[in-house]
């Protein structure tokens, strides 16, 4: 009897949360939801290394000439956007033997009657890359020749009208693959709460912890446990998602790509307290798995529209569904992350859809506990949440 | 002492208890009987914190229950509740720290409840796949794990067989010479006159009957006595003074006596009526004196 220590809320909420956690993650549906997202994420990314791969690539032999030759060439390939590697070859005869290998794709003979040398015909931006670097060579080399040096050749400047637009671009496609990660996740774990709940209730064995504890500390270790692994796996994807963009090199930006993925994880997890609690609530309305479906529906569909606002929001960030959707507490989660990566949003805008997000919050554990307290012990048919909300607190 | 005291609770427009009240010595024993729906698993819930009640409290060592005194409560509801796919050990492991123990002494404990209770070699398996007797003993320790110092179950011999009825008084005795006191429901009657030191009949949301069963037979049956007397003529009882026949057939008497009445004028005059094969007290087993007080309208002095 010295052996019994009185348990602290926090105690409870963490043993409770400690057994959804253990439990969790050694279940067998978790376990191979994990590994198809990942491989899905994975997948995608493959994608589209594949469908845009970059820039262009070429390689070219150069007989004869100097490093400016070279030079230029390397440089007019920036200016195009080709990724020019340089071989220098001794003669002729060894550049036609390096084209014929396919070794490179072209070889320039360089002097007063330069020649380009290729397979078929000049493919793609080689034929540019060359004619333009031999010509400013050329151009260059008759000013000095008049003896025009050091010649002032303004520079572009290029002021695109929609700005960052590529980056833009890569950054709402993250907050789409975001908003399905968030909905995906979201009904995976909203489900293993309803689950978690009903199987309690089910098995009968929510009046044997009831006897040790209050129904908030129950229903919030329950969301936090599963909260820590959600969180958890999310930031696992953003992990593995960032790094292989990285690796792949597939996105330019990659620092703003990091903050979307932040934001995405902060708009998780309010999404996560929200529906989590809403989820929880309601599958505590029935006692059997059977009828979850039922009492879930409401919730589901809810988040199935947020999906798709979220989806429409990447097309037209700035449209007004997309701006109303965005305030609206259990839509904004998969709302504003888009909008913020199209980098539309004020910060008021942003902090008014949290403030929001946290009111609504903080009603739904409120309301929401009462309700769970009344329904816990009522096991039977599906319960009106006025009858729970009715039912007295102990 | 525990003690229930003045428990009221209505659903609704059904009133339930109408002031339960009982108590419970350390180190005994206390069995309640009832019929279905009299309002037992209420008063065990109010126990618990599980049901408010409207009016009375449960006090253990003189102060009201609240939560941290409950987590030294072993309980059992009569619907039994596991996690179905928890292992049996870790599942025990689990209540013993919600009821407040650390984790290495939880799950030391736990293994030792479970082997006491003959699940040795089952601990690693999921309580779904154990049999219902075997769940049963789950349950029971998940009660007595973290060495409560008052044991609550509803119904824990429900549903035992009788091997399992053995080893579960068995365990209750156990906890009861420890000095832990024990309070159960139950319908098998035989089973709490066999255990209890004490028992309470609950009716129509009161206690009609509480006491230990001697004195239940002494304040419920009155004085009945049986004598059997093969050769006396019918009626032979009938003008003694203070004594009611009950019953008579072919010398087998049932005689009530009155306050006043002398059994040994009773024995004489049998004696007198020829052979007497039988004189005595009649004892009333606990069935008979549940009936009664179930049946009985008026309430019976607790």
């Amino acid at each position: 009897m010295t052996e019994l220590r009185t348990l602290s809320s926090a105690a409870k909420v963490r043993l409770v949360a400690t057994r959804e956690l253990s439990t969790r993650i050694r279940d067998k549906s978790f376990i191979i939801s994990s590994i198809v997202i990942l491989v899905a994420i994975v997948g995608a990314m493959a994608f589209q290394v594949v469908v845009s791969s970059g820039g262009e690539e070429t390689r070219v032999a150069v007989v004869g000439g100097d490093a400016s030759v070279t030079a230029a060439l390397e440089a007019q390939g920036e200016a195009l956007d080709v990724d020019v590697t340089v071989v220098e070859l001794v003669d002729e005869d060894a550049a036609r033997a390096a084209v014929d290998a396919e070794d490179v794709e072209g070889a320039l003979l360089a002097g007063a009657d330069p020649e380009l040398l290729v397979r078929e015909s000049a493919g793609g931006s080689l034929e540019a890359v060359v004619q333009g670097a031999v010509g400013q060579l050329a151009v260059a080399q008759q000013l000095a020749d008049a003896g025009l040096t050091g010649l002032d050749v303004p520079e572009v400047a290029v002021t695109p009208l929609e700005t960052g637009a590529a980056a833009d671009g890569q950054r709402i496609v993250t907050a789409i693959i975001g908003v399905v990660l968030l909905y995906s996740l979201l009904i995976l774990f909203g489900q293993f709460i309803a689950q978690g709940v009903v199987e309690e209730k089910a098995s009968r064995v929510v009046e044997l912890l009831l006897a040790t504890m209050r129904p908030w500390q129950l229903l919030a270790g329950k969301i936090l446990g599963l909260g820590v692994l959600a969180l958890g796996q999310m930031v696992l994807i953003g992990v593995v998602g960032v790094a292989g963009v990285l690796a792949f090199d597939v996105v330019e930006v990659p620092g703003e790509l990091i903050g979307t993925v932040l934001t995405v994880i902060a708009w998780f997890l309010l999404g996560y307290a929200f529906y989590a609690a809403v989820f929880a609530v309601a599958a505590s309305l029935v006692s059997r798995q059977e009828d979850l479906a039922t009492v879930l529906m409401p919730t589901s569909m809810v988040l199935i529209v947020a999906f798709f606002v979220g989806i429409q929001a990447a097309s037209d960030p700035a449209g007004g569904l997309a701006r109303v959707t965005s305030y609206l507490p259990g839509l904004s989660p998969l709302v504003m992350p888009v909008r913020q990566a199209a980098g539309q949003v004020a910060l008021w805008e942003v902090g008014l859809a949290v403030v929001l997000m946290l009111a609504a919050i903080a009603l739904i554990v409120r309301l929401g506990g009462r309700v769970y307290a009344g329904a816990l012990l009522r096991t039977g048919g599906k319960i009106k949440v006025r009858e729970a909300l009715r039912a007295e607190r102990v | 002492m525990l003690e229930f005291d003045g428990l009221r609770k209505s659903f609704g427009s059904i009133r339930v208890l109408d002031g339960v009240g009982f108590t419970v010595a350390p180190g005994s024993m206390f069995g309640f009987c009832g019929s279905n729906g009299a309002g037992k698993t209420t008063t065990m819930r109010i126990a618990m914190g599980l049901v408010r009640a409207d009016a009375g409290e449960v006090r253990w060592q003189g102060r009201p229950l609240d939560q941290v005194t409950r987590s030294r409560i072993g309980y059992m509801p009569e619907e039994r509740g596991l996690y179905p796919k928890m292992k049996v050990g870790e599942q025990v492991t689990y209540f013993a720290r919600l009821h407040g123990m650390d984790a290495a002494p939880a799950a030391k404990a736990a293994e030792e409840w479970v082997g006491r209770l003959g699940l040795g070699d089952r601990r690693g398996d999921p309580v779904e796949k154990l049999s219902l007797g075997n769940q049963q003993r789950v349950q029971l320790a998940a009660a007595l794990v973290s060495r409560p110092e008052v044991l609550i179950l509803d119904e824990p011999f429900s549903g035992l067989d009788p091997v399992g009825v053995d080893s579960l008084a068995e365990a209750l005795l156990e906890q009861v010479r420890t000095g832990v006191p024990v309070v159960f429901s139950s319908h098998q009657l035989d089973l709490v006159e066999r255990l209890c030191d004490s028992v309470g009949i609950l009716a129509r949301g009161r206690m009609v009957a509480t006491g230990t069963v001697e004195e239940l037979r002494r304040r419920e049956a009155g004085r009945v006595l049986r004598v059997v007397v093969p050769d006396a003529p019918p009626g032979w009882a009938a003008a003694l003074p203070g004594v009611r026949v009950v019953s008579e057939s072919a010398g087998d008497t049932l005689l009530d006596l009155g306050a006043g009445a002398d059994d040994q004028a009773v024995l004489g005059a049998a004696v007198r009526t020829g052979r007497v094969t039988h004189f005595a007290w009649r004892q009333p087993s606990l069935v008979e004196l549940f009936r009664e007080a179930v049946a009985q309208p008026q309430e019976v002095a607790a």
